[in-house]
């Protein structure tokens, strides 16, 4: 008997048979009623060529491909990751053209898309077995699958919480935060303490504490981060020409907390209890009484304070021009050129990193190493 | 496939007709590959016996390198003892017990004796090698009987050498910078202090010591003694990018006297060149051209006033080699290329110790001028020597170089620089 498509290829070609005859009978022109007619042919084509292969439906030819085809496996159920692909592709595209980042974004979507669409696809042919094949790819995919997840929520939530204090002010973060530390210490009592306490409910509450806390990472993070106040450094200081003051600066602050270097330093400069300042050059033997410095080469001092009270070691350069607030300089108007430590203890030691680009020889004034407040404390740079 | 098979496939009796491939079988692939191991091993086997090996860590030339040399031997014969042991021990076992298709044997577990033994046996080796392995180490950190200081830095790709004012080295009292050479006098400690102006870097002259990192912001010393006149040759040996195999350097070692010569040499006053000639436009070109970024002690501008040179405008590193003694040296562009022809570059490698400082202290003459990479140089610098020089990939140094760039120097320019340049001794 016919098939189903047979009898709708039949159809079709009727319909354009009649309608060719009707169109040439009552319409002007050919053009029309040559269009019906291939129409015509052409579905009687397919129609003849369907009736022979009959719908190419194994089933009403062999009852048994029905069960045991390749076809009569379980078809795959519906998977996100073509879409995912297709999204991470089209921003790769935009990215292209517009931001890096979106590119990167659209790249892992693409590279995650396409490997999870492997893994589902490999899986979904690892046999007849529907439940046996979702295992399968359980077994391959969750140990990278979870990571990545874990990862990625940790990430989400520190970057949030990062947000957060940044956005507070430094009154407010730490009563915000008291306030949510204790209320997430509560919520854990009731619910080590609660017997009949639903497993929904504390879902539920992790759900909103959770999307409470990515909210409000976003809602800071388009709030932007508080006025911070910057911390006046050394660098500052050499810049303002106000190294060689005596006194405490909000540079010297925390000056204990910096971290300095022991290792293979090009010298070590120590101001003695009487007022001299010496140095030791690394690998060279004794006490000098000039520092040899290579030309235009980051170089790190430490300055040891022998002395009975705080003071800084500065590394005097003569002078510079003096830079208006563009950056542009103020014509003769000189300041001084210095480098300096933070002011340091008796008996503390501090770190100095400088380059010197233009040899001794071709300097207006000779470098050397000066203590404010210490007349006797000078040391010679030579830089070669 | 056999060849029968071949013609049987190919539907044709003629055999002589027919082209056969056939499979080389393991027999034959065996062979092979032991032909391949085995020619490679003679070839390596015979680069041991190489004469003209400058580098060679077995040929040492100071006390320092003679430590070395001292200690790796007996490890190297101890290595070896217990190399041959196992492999022998290892082929006694593969060949003696190999599957012949007879019956496993019992199998037991544990022997405390032998374990023990072998457990204690490789203890003693290594602490009988461990003792002068810390000895020498300690032997080559000494720095207290230091007899001259020398800094060197290292840059993308180039050393720079400076001498800083000491009682050292027989006395410095105006620091000495040059590049490429370090000129040191024989049977002196010499300390070597180094660091980098970039990247990490790595000083070796195998001939007379070990190869110490040069780090930016830290200072390495290395230990340095030459028992005879010659010149060292050595190589940065950490990679430190584009034209790290072009980053070369070279120890030259003089008798006391011939030091001396080359000290006062380098530490002469300025002469500028005669008016009128073509040195003294290839000054004035200098001066335009290459100022900039290299020093020359003691040239002035036409006003009169010192020029000094501002590579820290320039270049990335914020140095470039020091041309005040050019011609004193016998190599440029990091040690790359030879200021002499080859003819007079042998004859400084071949002089004898007695001869040496005589001959390298000629420096670089017109006649032994090597005008041909000089001038290449010149031309296009970038063209002979990989650098980070072309104006559109300087974004990320602030449109600073690395390495000479090109000048667009005319041929004109070239011959007077060049003029200019052949004074500089």
């Amino acid at each position: 008997m016919f098939t189903f498509g047979s009898k709708v290829l039949i159809g079709a070609t009727v319909v354009a048979t009649i309608a060719a005859i009707v169109y040439g009978l009552t319409q002007e022109g050919s053009l029309g009623t040559v269009g019906l007619i291939s129409a015509a042919l052409g579905l009687g084509l397919l129609a003849g060529v369907n009736l022979y292969a009959r719908d190419s439906d194994v089933s009403s030819m062999d009852a048994a491909a029905l069960t045991e085809s390749a076809a009569a496996r379980p078809t795959p159920g519906p998977s996100m990751w073509p879409i995912v692909a297709a999204l991470g592709g089209t921003l790769v595209v935009i990215g292209l053209v517009s931001f890096p980042v979106v590119f990167i974004f659209g790249l892992i979507a693409l590279l995650a898309a396409t490997a999870e669409w492997m893994v589902q696809a490999w899986s979904e042919r690892a046999s007849g077995d529907v439940r046996f094949n979702a295992d399968v790819r359980s077994r391959l995919a969750h140990p990278l699958e979870f990571p990545v997840l874990a990862a990625i929520g940790v990430g989400i939530i520190i970057y949030s919480f990062s947000r957060i204090m940044l956005f507070l002010s430094k009154t407010s973060g730490p009563a915000v935060f008291g306030v949510i530390g204790a209320l997430i210490l509560v919520v854990g009592f009731i619910v080590a303490f609660s017997d009949s306490l639903r497993a929904g409910a504390i879902a539920t509450v992790s759900v909103v504490a959770a999307l409470g806390l990515v909210t409000g990472g976003v809602a800071a993070a388009l709030g932007g981060e508080r006025e911070l106040h910057p911390h006046e450094t050394t660098g500052a200081l050499a810049a303002d020409g106000g190294c060689d003051t005596p006194d405490e600066t909000e540079a010297d602050e925390h000056a204990s907390q910096t971290v300095a270097a022991k290792a293979n330093l090009t010298a070590e400069i120590t101001l003695n209890e009487d007022g001299t300042l010496l140095a030791h050059n690394l690998g060279v033997q004794g006490e000098i009484d000039e520092v040899v410095v290579t030309r235009a080469n980051p170089t790190n001092i430490q300055f040891r304070n022998e002395s009975t009270e705080s003071r800084r070691l500065v590394l005097d350069l003569g002078t510079q021009p003096e830079l208006d607030e563009e950056g542009n300089e103020i014509e003769g108007s000189e300041i001084p050129n210095q480098r300096c430590t933070q002011m340091t203890e008796d008996g503390g030691t501090q770190f100095l990193t400088f380059s010197i680009p233009v040899a001794s020889s071709y300097a207006p004034t000779p470098y050397r190493f000066i203590v404010p407040g210490v007349d006797t404390a000078v040391l010679e740079v030579e830089v070669p | 496939m056999t060849r029968q098979d071949a013609v049987d496939q190919t539907g044709t009796s003629d055999t002589r007709t027919v082209s056969v491939r056939r499979m080389p079988g393991p027999s034959r692939v065996r062979r092979r590959v032991t032909a391949v191991v085995g020619v490679s091993g003679a070839v390596l086997l015979a680069s041991a016996c190489a004469k003209d090996a400058p580098q060679d860590t077995w040929q040492p030339a100071g006390e320092n390198a003679q430590k070395i040399q001292d200690l790796q031997w007996p490890v190297f014969v101890i290595a070896g003892v217990v190399m041959l042991i196992v492999f022998a021990a290892v082929g006694y076992a593969v060949i003696r017990f190999k599957d012949r298709g007879q019956p496993i044997p019992e199998q037991t577990h544990g022997k405390p004796a032998l374990e023990i033994a072998l457990t204690i046996l490789p203890a003693l080796i290594l602490i009988g090698v461990a003792i002068p392995t810390v000895g020498t180490l300690m032997a080559l950190s000494k720095t207290s009987d230091t007899e001259c200081y020398v800094n060197v830095t290292g840059q993308q790709w180039w050393w720079e050498v400076d001498y800083p004012t000491q009682e050292g080295c027989g006395g410095i009292d105006t620091p000495i910078v040059t590049s490429g050479q370090m000129v040191i006098p024989i049977g002196t400690n010499v300390l070597v202090r180094g660091t980098s102006r970039d990247v990490i870097h790595s000083w070796w002259i195998p001939r007379l010591n070990g190869k110490r990192d040069m780090v930016p912001g830290r200072v390495q010393t290395v230990r340095l003694e030459a028992d005879q006149p010659g010149m060292y040759s050595g190589q940065c040996t950490e990679f430190c990018g584009l034209s790290h195999a072009n980053m070369r350097m070279e120890v030259i070692a003089l008798n006391a006297a011939d030091f001396e010569t080359w000290k006062a040499n380098q530490l002469a006053p300025y002469e500028a060149p005669e008016r009128d000639t073509l040195a003294a436009t290839g000054e004035a070109t200098f001066i335009a051209q290459c100022s900039r970024c290299h020093q020359v002690d003691g040239l002035l501008d036409a006003d009169g006033n010192p020029v000094i040179a501002q590579p820290q405008d320039y270049v990335w590193s914020e140095a470039a080699p020091n041309l005040t003694n050019l011609m004193t040296r016998n190599t440029f562009a990091g040690a790359m290329f030879d200021l002499l022809t080859s003819v007079c570059m042998d004859r400084v490698w071949d002089a004898s110790p007695e001869e040496f400082g005589a001959v390298y202290l000629e420096g670089v003459t017109l006649d032994c001028l090597n005008q041909v990479d000089l001038r290449e140089w010149l031309r296009n610098a970038p063209e002979k020597k990989p650098m980070y020089t072309d104006p559109e990939e300087l974004g990320p140094t602030d449109g600073k170089t690395r390495g000479m760039p090109y000048l667009a120097l005319s041929e004109d320019q070239i011959d007077q620089v060049i003029a200019y340049l052949l004074e500089r001794k």
